[in-house]
């Protein structure tokens, strides 16, 4: 990559990690550390809001995604403004009001202390390991494209979060997202851009072309609980996944917990809400313009140039005559789109047909030469060789303008950066309120804990790079992160929803949370092919049902009394 | 819920029925 790329690499670090240094001087106790002293105003913790999620793997995943699939991932997110309007009216006022630290916290107020120690427990567990994730999903790609160690790769990514996060807690955290967020959009909006730009047929004939190989397919309104995304998984599976994941995931709760007041906390939830589903639509829509790109100029055989390299050693000849079948394959395809835009612009519909059914051929033929390439290059390196994360990267090191790379990079690293900080300071949180103070020193002062939450932070940042630095390709990573999560998700939103009820108790919520993972558990290892979306509405309404029958079971306040 | 709320639940709804009709759209005319 050209030096100019890696200035602006390095200008985005030095900007990045200088300013959450300064936010640094802010962050005097706890409650400043945690929550800012509940000071930030709506629009950025709402960026925040909209920063975390946004994974690294948005980028590099899910641009590949809609290479490779076209735009129907963005089904996804359609049940995400419905639940950011539930939590808006319902949970957000519930936490918000009871000036809690973690949400758990709200949980032992309302029932007891060992429900609010397991759902703090799971939450620890199941994002310990998505922080490594996130950070491995980006080093494993950045490892392969520049030849680098991995190690360095997860240092690259992991060292800067961690020094910022430690030394500025959640101020620099929401800062930073908000900085974050202008980088990631920007990059997108510029290669959107020069994509466009450098299209050789009209846009309207490259869609066309994107449909017939069918990228252009977004709603499927098929009812199939085994089908990941669907119009329904998306509205019923996506709602309560959204519902789990911003009203009882720490790491997302403490973001609007910052905010000064129900109102702003509501607002920050909403611009999420507004943001989303058009900003997942674009990088989708990036992904198909790279499907376009490639299918008008040459593509490599190998996105993964390891896969390149373990060919190229291991069964050279191969390797050449699959990327000479590659080329004549790719080049006929290349000469069916440009015929196919040119039948367009007749007006010809038979001809237009004609043309299309002709570049569909082409199309699967040279989808079939990949494949046989991928399995060939699997038995050489015996992985899975699914390589949907490492199209976008290739593409910006090979075909961008000078400048672009350092950019797109930058970006990546502010994706991973922003959900890495997020979920760093949430699980110190975690940590320190829910049982290093709830359990082991109830009587430290101010000084002391800000100084474990420093440490805890520290500790759970070495523990996210270790995980990321052993952790294996793990394809598709964005499903992985979402699948781990499912199996808890659901039933810790049972209990949230438990606790608005209120002849829910304690022995229901805790009975009742462990019921929906049994169940979600169960049913995952039974019947593997149900879409893991809607685990989250199994886990919920299990909670809720079994919880509800425990609780009127369970003795009121008066029967008890009476007794 | 306060005023601010209100407007921008209205935004919200808006921006989301355009960006639905307009993948709509763009299914109906491209996908093949």
């Amino acid at each position: 990559m050209h030096w100019i790329n890696w200035v602006i690499v390095a200008v985005y670090l030095v900007w990045v990690v200088g300013d959450g240094l300064k936010r640094a001087k802010g962050a005097t106790n706890i409650e400043a550390y945690f929550l800012a002293n509940r000071s930030l105003p709506w629009w950025a913790v709402g960026l925040s809001v909209v920063a975390t999620p946004l994974k690294e793997i948005t980028l590099i995943g899910t641009t590949g995604q809609g290479a490779t699939d076209g735009l129907k991932f963005v089904q996804f997110y359609f049940g995400l403004p419905i639940a950011m309007v539930i939590l808006g009216v319902t949970l957000v006022p519930f936490l918000h009001g009871a000036k809690v630290y973690t949400a758990y916290e709200y949980l032992e107020r309302r029932f007891d202390a060992r429900t609010r120690s397991l759902t703090s427990l799971l939450f620890l567990l199941s994002r310990g390991m998505s922080a490594g994730a996130i950070i491995s999903a980006p080093a494993v790609v950045l490892s392969a494209i520049f030849g680098w160690p991995l190690t360095w790769c997860v240092a690259l990514i992991g060292v800067p979060t961690v020094v910022y996060t430690v030394l500025g807690g959640v101020q620099a955290v929401t800062w930073a997202d908000v900085k974050q967020m202008f980088v990631i959009v920007g990059a997108v909006l510029a290669m959107v851009t020069v994509l466009v730009m450098r299209m050789p047929v009209p846009l309207d004939d490259a869609f066309a072309i994107a449909g017939a190989a069918g990228r252009m397919q977004v709603f499927d309104f098929s009812f199939s609980l085994t089908n990941q995304y669907t119009f329904w998984s998306g509205i019923i599976g996506g709602t309560f996944l959204m519902l789990s994941y911003f009203g009882t995931d720490q790491s997302q709760v403490q973001r609007y917990l910052t905010a000064k007041s129900v109102d702003e906390a509501r607002s920050s939830l909403l611009m999420s809400a507004y943001w989303k589903i058009p900003l997942q639509a674009m990088i989708l829509l990036l992904g198909v313009l790279v499907f376009l790109y490639y299918t008008f100029s040459p593509a490599p055989l190998y996105y993964n140039p390891a896969h390149q390299q373990a060919m190229a050693a291991a069964s050279p000849g191969t390797l050449d005559s699959l990327t000479a079948r590659y080329g004549v394959v790719t080049t006929a395809r290349a000469d069916a789109a440009r015929a196919a835009a040119a039948a367009r612009a007749t007006g010809d519909a038979a001809a237009t047909a004609a043309a299309l059914d002709a570049y569909r051929a082409q199309e699967r033929e040279a989808g079939a030469v990949r494949a046989v390439a991928l399995e060939a290059a699997g038995k050489v390196t015996g992985q899975p060789t699914r390589d949907v994360n490492y199209i976008i990267p290739r593409f910006v090191i090979d075909h961008l303008p000078l400048g672009f790379a350092g950019v797109f990079l930058a970006a990546v690293l502010a994706a991973a950066m922003s959900s890495i900080a997020a979920e760093l300071n949430s699980l110190s949180t975690a940590t320190v309120v829910d049982f290093y103070q709830r359990r082991f020193k109830t009587d430290g002062d101010d000084a002391h804990y800000l100084a474990v939450s420093k440490w805890a932070t520290a500790l759970w940042g070495a523990f996210a790079c270790v995980v990321a630095t052993y952790a294996a390709s793990l394809g598709s990573l964005i499903e992985v992160v979402n699948r781990f999560g499912s199996f808890f998700y659901g039933s810790i939103l049972g209990v949230f929803l438990l606790a608005m009820i209120p002849r829910a108790r304690a022995l229901g919520a805790f009975v009742g949370l462990i019921a929906g993972m049994a169940t979600v558990g169960l049913i995952s290892w039974q019947v593997p092919s149900i879409a893991f979306l809607w685990h989250n509405v199994t886990g919920a309404v299990t909670v809720v049902t079994v919880g509800m029958l425990f609780s009127l079971m369970a003795p009121t306040p008066e029967s008890a009394r009476a007794a | 819920m306060s005023q601010r709320f209100r407007e921008n639940l209205v935004r919200v709804i808006a921006i989301q029925v355009v960006t639905l009709v307009v993948l709509w759209l763009l299914q109906q005319r491209y996908a093949g």
